[in-house]
């Protein structure tokens, strides 16, 4: 399963009760009220433990949060820069 | 769309009758001799009391003060000094042995420890949202920070466990609060007041069964901007009118913008009223003199913690 989709997968099963058919990638999580304040707080827990990096309190932005294709640039870029770092 | 700064202003004389004739007709409807309400020091409470004086009378209004060990001490020296000068009968009930029967404190500062395993009986522990989201955008998302005692102070994100062991918690402290007030109540046949007001409401900032419970809400079509305005028509004293809002339920003091609604209240009404009369942004922009990014943002908010706190604001769903 690509990032994505383990993104998507873990979206629908804890916010949507696995009803996943009207989510998009572009779909706000705050306009369509997706993701609370705990919501985001399981997310993030769920993005460190799979993706193996650490989310810091400044990156708790819409611009890498608020959608399914945010999370995927978000992830890309902290995955991307953890293997700069230990190349 | 008219919308101006001014736009809250009201006639106080007139809102003050209006809310009256509400109090004296719940009170007739159910057939209760008077009103008890829990003064905390407060300017929703003590601006209650005043409202609850002007329809019934003083003798007919009884005043709870319901401090626990880690209330602000001025909270009940100014609830006391209000209730003085309204001149109603009240009772003082320290409801700190029926938390720690509870286990409140101790429930909660496990979950503290989970995250700070050094916080001590001498810490002092508050939970925040992040500050000033005009400024700067962000999620909405909870930060533990406590002070050793002697002005050390450490802070962490909460995850979800730590977050919903605290807060759970500390509902106990407003829903204790609430068993108080209709223990009184019955005792002596009256109603209980309840304090919320139309800026908590909306953005589901009260317990529900706790401070949420209550028999009446005479102030929850009014914002906080207008709680003032009428507290500074009955003459609620100043202590009361000038000290900045604050759920006093943590030690390490926190104030409602730091705690939940991280926006300053002289602009918070202004665009809350915006945001539930559909005022254009461009039109909220000018009046207020800030950046259409800004105002979605607030809206944005708004929008979020509306809808996450709709339960709080509907009876238990029934079938038919």
């Amino acid at each position: 399963m690509d990032n994505s989709s383990k993104v998507r997968e873990f979206v629908v099963e804890n916010f949507l009760f696995g009803d996943g058919e009207k989510l998009r990638d572009d779909t706000s999580f705050m306009e369509e009220g997706i993701i609370d304040s705990t919501g985001i707080l399981e997310l993030v827990f769920f993005l460190e433990e799979t993706f193996g990096f650490s989310v810091e309190d400044d990156e708790l932005v819409p611009e890498n949060m608020d959608s399914l294709q945010n999370i995927a640039r978000f992830v890309g870029r902290k995955m991307n820069a953890g293997s700069t770092a230990e190349a | 769309m008219e919308f101006h700064k001014d736009i809250l202003k009201c006639d106080s004389k007139s809102e003050v009758e209006h809310i009256c004739a509400f109090i004296q007709q719940q009170v007739r409807a159910m057939k209760r001799g008077g009103i008890v309400i829990g003064l905390s020091g407060g300017i929703d409470s003590a601006l209650c009391a005043a409202l609850c004086v002007e329809a019934l009378g003083k003798d007919r209004v009884f005043g709870l003060i319901l401090p626990e060990k880690e209330s602000n001490p001025v909270s009940a020296e100014y609830a006391a000094k209000h209730a003085r000068e309204l001149g109603i009968e009240t009772e003082t009930v320290d409801i700190t042995p029926t938390l720690e029967a509870f286990g409140t404190y101790r429930k909660r500062d496990e979950m503290i420890r989970s995250v700070f395993p050094e916080y001590s009986s001498e810490s002092k522990s508050k939970i925040t949202l992040p500050a000033d989201l005009l400024s700067k955008d962000s999620f909405n998302f909870f930060t533990l920070k406590i002070d050793d005692g002697k002005g050390n102070v450490k802070s962490a994100r909460l995850n979800k466990k730590a977050l919903n062991g605290i807060v759970a918690a500390t509902d106990s402290k407003q829903r204790t609060r609430m068993m108080h007030l209709y223990y009184y109540a019955e005792m002596k046949n009256y109603i209980v007041c309840g304090t919320t007001n139309k800026t908590e409401v909306l953005e589901g900032f009260f317990v529900k069964y706790g401070d949420g419970g209550v028999d009446i809400e005479p102030l929850s079509h009014l914002y906080k901007a207008q709680v003032y305005q009428l507290s500074e028509h009955l003459g609620v004293i100043r202590e009361i009118i000038e000290r900045a809002p604050s759920p006093d339920t943590w030690s390490f003091q926190v104030s409602d913008e730091e705690f939940y609604f991280r926006i300053p209240y002289d602009k918070l009404d202004l665009l809350l009223y915006a945001w539930q009369n559909d005022v254009p942004v461009e039109q909220v922009c000018e009046t207020m003199n800030l950046a259409a990014e800004q105002v979605k943002r607030a809206m944005r908010d708004f929008n979020a913690k509306y809808n996450a706190t709709k339960h709080l604001r509907q009876l238990p769903p029934t079938l038919e």
